[in-house]
């Protein structure tokens, strides 16, 4: 059943059927990697030789300090920008995005720091923008949408993710900070069928809306989705992570199960107190000096 | 199942301020712009019409129908383009020069005698496409050259006006054929005529689309969050040259009705209806910062700033006092929205 609905991801996207009734086994082999990735910008070296995995079913935090490349990877991921060398793999095949609209098609969403929504429009019609259903027959011909279709379809989703929603009719700017950022992962999640990248999920929100944040996560790790969320807050990476990688200066400086981690020894891997794996351009140089000797 | 559980204690509930089963509370009804709108268009008719009962005449009825057509075509496109947080300045002038084009085209044909009904056809056919081209211009200035929406169309409404002039040397163009004035003054129902007609069902049309469709619901996502939309797969710029191509369109429509009304091309029929299209617009609650708008509070809009001019001159009072009274709307309406987006912010801080 997985093979034949990614053989037409176009089909499957518009499909919200296809994403809800998907509680099916993942292959080992339906993982999201980036190999080798190198990004410039100009001179600044963004990404250098970046690796980067996540399995389905895993919740992979990106940690780094501001400028360690962790928007960058990002964009790498979901397509909007392309690396200068390195390739994505997804089930094992090596993949292309042109646009965000080409990996929003392969089923990988994301969710940018605070620009996912429409505060105009419902919560439904956010869940539904770009992929709205028409009502059947002639006027749906003619572009007419099956709002109450939608609604329900957008309700059901959003409490599969655990959001229970009074209306979905309700505009988005009627709704507080910590409710926009939970529709809007619930959206992300809801039409994700292999990978969904949170960037900053939890940022502005209060202790509660974080945890609400870091819940629906977790249910997205068991409908079986790989989720990488990058954040600052390191007790929440800790707390929902099944595995960490620290980008130090564009480059991966640890790549380990979240269970070996203290939020002492993460804190020293980010700010490069702790060298668990040197870089690079420290042992070149007594390399140098033998060949001289 | 435990994550699914809909208001249980674990899962996030936005259950706010409940709203009643209909999602609107009798204090929102009163506020929504175009309940307010009503309620003055109502005041409004019946204070002319004590003051002086010709108001509610069908003889008065139907001039105001002729005002209000042609800033209703223009109000119509303006409408979907503020909704995308756009502006178009150029319906108006667009307005002259395709009426002024239309009347050159019949006066063409009719001296070569071609069949009336074919001259007609052509010359408005000929009014749409001039106004769908300055659309197109203006669409491709804004999606492709990256100008924004306020200096594109500042472009060609001046360029549309001196060309206009260019085209007649001012003067107004008359010879179409006989029929013109015929079918332009033929009434039914005592207020309606053929071109009011067409413009009653483009109206209904394109409410139908923004209120109902997916056109719509892409117009209004461009406004609310242009990111957004295009993060949804939305191709923006595309969707946007339709939106000013459509403005474009209802403007040559509503230079082919004003050439109908007067049976001739005037090259100055259009100055500072863009504005009066804008005013109708704004004074029917849509939002000059994009997202929000509905065609029922336009189409009051627009109604209320035509019909104050007839009344105005039926109770006595100088016609330029329109301007202040069509200001002084603007000023409430805007005012009311941001009441309105005061009070949205309030109840999101509160939930």
């Amino acid at each position: 059943m997985w093979h034949a609905m990614s053989d037409a991801p176009v089909y499957e996207a518009r499909n919200i059927k296809t994403s809800a009734g998907r509680d099916v086994g993942h292959a080992m082999s339906d993982v999201y990697e980036a190999r080798h990735v190198n990004k410039s910008y100009g001179s600044v070296v963004a990404l250098e030789d970046v690796d980067f995995q996540v399995r389905p079913g895993e919740i992979v935090g990106l940690v780094g300090d501001n400028g360690a490349g962790k928007s960058t990877l990002v964009k790498v991921l979901s397509g909007v920008h392309q690396p200068d060398s390195g390739e994505l793999f997804l089930k094992g095949q090596s993949r292309t995005w042109r646009s965000p609209h080409d990996a929003l098609e392969a089923g990988i969403e994301t969710l940018y720091q605070d620009s996912g929504l429409c505060p105009d429009l419902t919560v439904e019609g956010n869940v539904f923008l770009g992929r709205e259903r028409f009502k059947p027959g002639l006027l749906g011909r003619l572009g007419f949408l099956d709002n109450r279709a939608m609604s329900k379809v957008a309700q059901e989703e959003l409490e599969k993710v655990g959001i229970g929603l009074a209306g979905v009719r309700r505009t988005v700017n009627q709704l507080s900070g910590g409710q926009r950022q939970a529709v809007a992962i619930g959206r992300a999640v809801a039409w994700a069928r292999k990978v969904i990248v949170l960037d900053e999920p939890t940022n502005h929100l209060g202790a509660r809306q974080s945890e609400e944040v870091l819940r629906v996560m977790r249910s997205a790790r068991t409908r079986g989705l790989g989720v990488v969320f990058i954040s600052h807050t390191l007790p929440h990476v800790l707390a929902v992570t099944d595995r960490i990688v620290v980008l130090r200066l564009g480059r991966v400086v640890a790549d380990e199960p979240t269970s070996s981690f203290t939020p002492d020894s993460l804190l020293k891997a980010i700010t490069g107190l702790l060298t668990s794996r040197p870089a690079g351009g420290e042992s070149g140089r007594p390399r140098t000096d033998q060949s001289s000797s | 199942m435990p994550m699914t559980s809909a208001g249980g204690a674990g899962s996030t509930t936005l259950t706010g301020p409940a709203p009643s089963k209909s999602g609107l509370s009798a204090r929102d009804l009163l506020l929504r712009q175009d309940i307010i709108l009503l309620g003055v268009f109502a005041v409004m008719v019946a204070f002319f019409t004590a003051m002086n009962s010709a108001f509610l005449t069908t003889f008065s009825i139907a001039n105001i129908l002729q005002d209000w057509a042609p800033v209703m075509l223009l109000a119509i496109g303006e409408t979907y383009v503020i909704i995308t947080a756009g502006i178009d300045l150029s319906v108006g002038s667009t307005l002259g020069l395709s009426g002024v084009v239309c009347a050159m085209t019949m006066r063409q044909m009719n001296s070569a005698n071609d069949d009336p009904a074919t001259t007609i056809a052509v010359g408005v056919l000929v009014a749409l496409a001039v106004g769908a081209l300055v659309g197109l211009i203006n669409g491709m200035l804004i999606t492709r050259a990256k100008l924004a929406p306020f200096v594109a169309t500042l472009a060609t409404l001046g360029a549309g006006a001196g060309f206009t002039l260019v085209l007649t040397d001012g003067v107004q163009i008359a010879g179409g054929p006989r029929e013109v004035i015929t079918l332009g003054n033929t009434t039914y129902l005592q207020v309606l005529t053929s071109p009011l007609i067409v413009v009653i069902a483009v109206l209904a049309v394109t409410w139908i689309v923004l209120a109902r469709t997916r056109f719509g619901r892409w117009t209004y996502s461009i406004g609310s969050n242009q990111f957004a939309a295009r993060g949804a797969g939305i191709n923006v710029q595309w969707h946007l040259l339709k939106v000013y191509v459509l403005s474009g369109l209802l403007a040559g429509l509503a230079g082919a009705f004003v050439y109908f009304r007067l049976g001739s091309g005037s090259p100055t029929s259009g100055q500072g209806q863009e504005l009066a299209a804008i005013a109708a617009t704004v004074i029917g609650g849509t939002s000059l910062f994009g997202g929000s708008g509905r065609m029922a509070g336009t189409l009051l809009g627009a109604l209320i700033t035509t019909s104050v001019l007839s009344g105005l001159i039926l109770i006595g009072v100088a016609p330029n006092w329109q301007q202040v009274v069509i200001g002084v709307l603007i000023a409430v309406a805007v005012g009311i929205q941001q009441i309105n987006v005061g009070r949205m912010r309030r109840v999101a801080r509160h939930v």
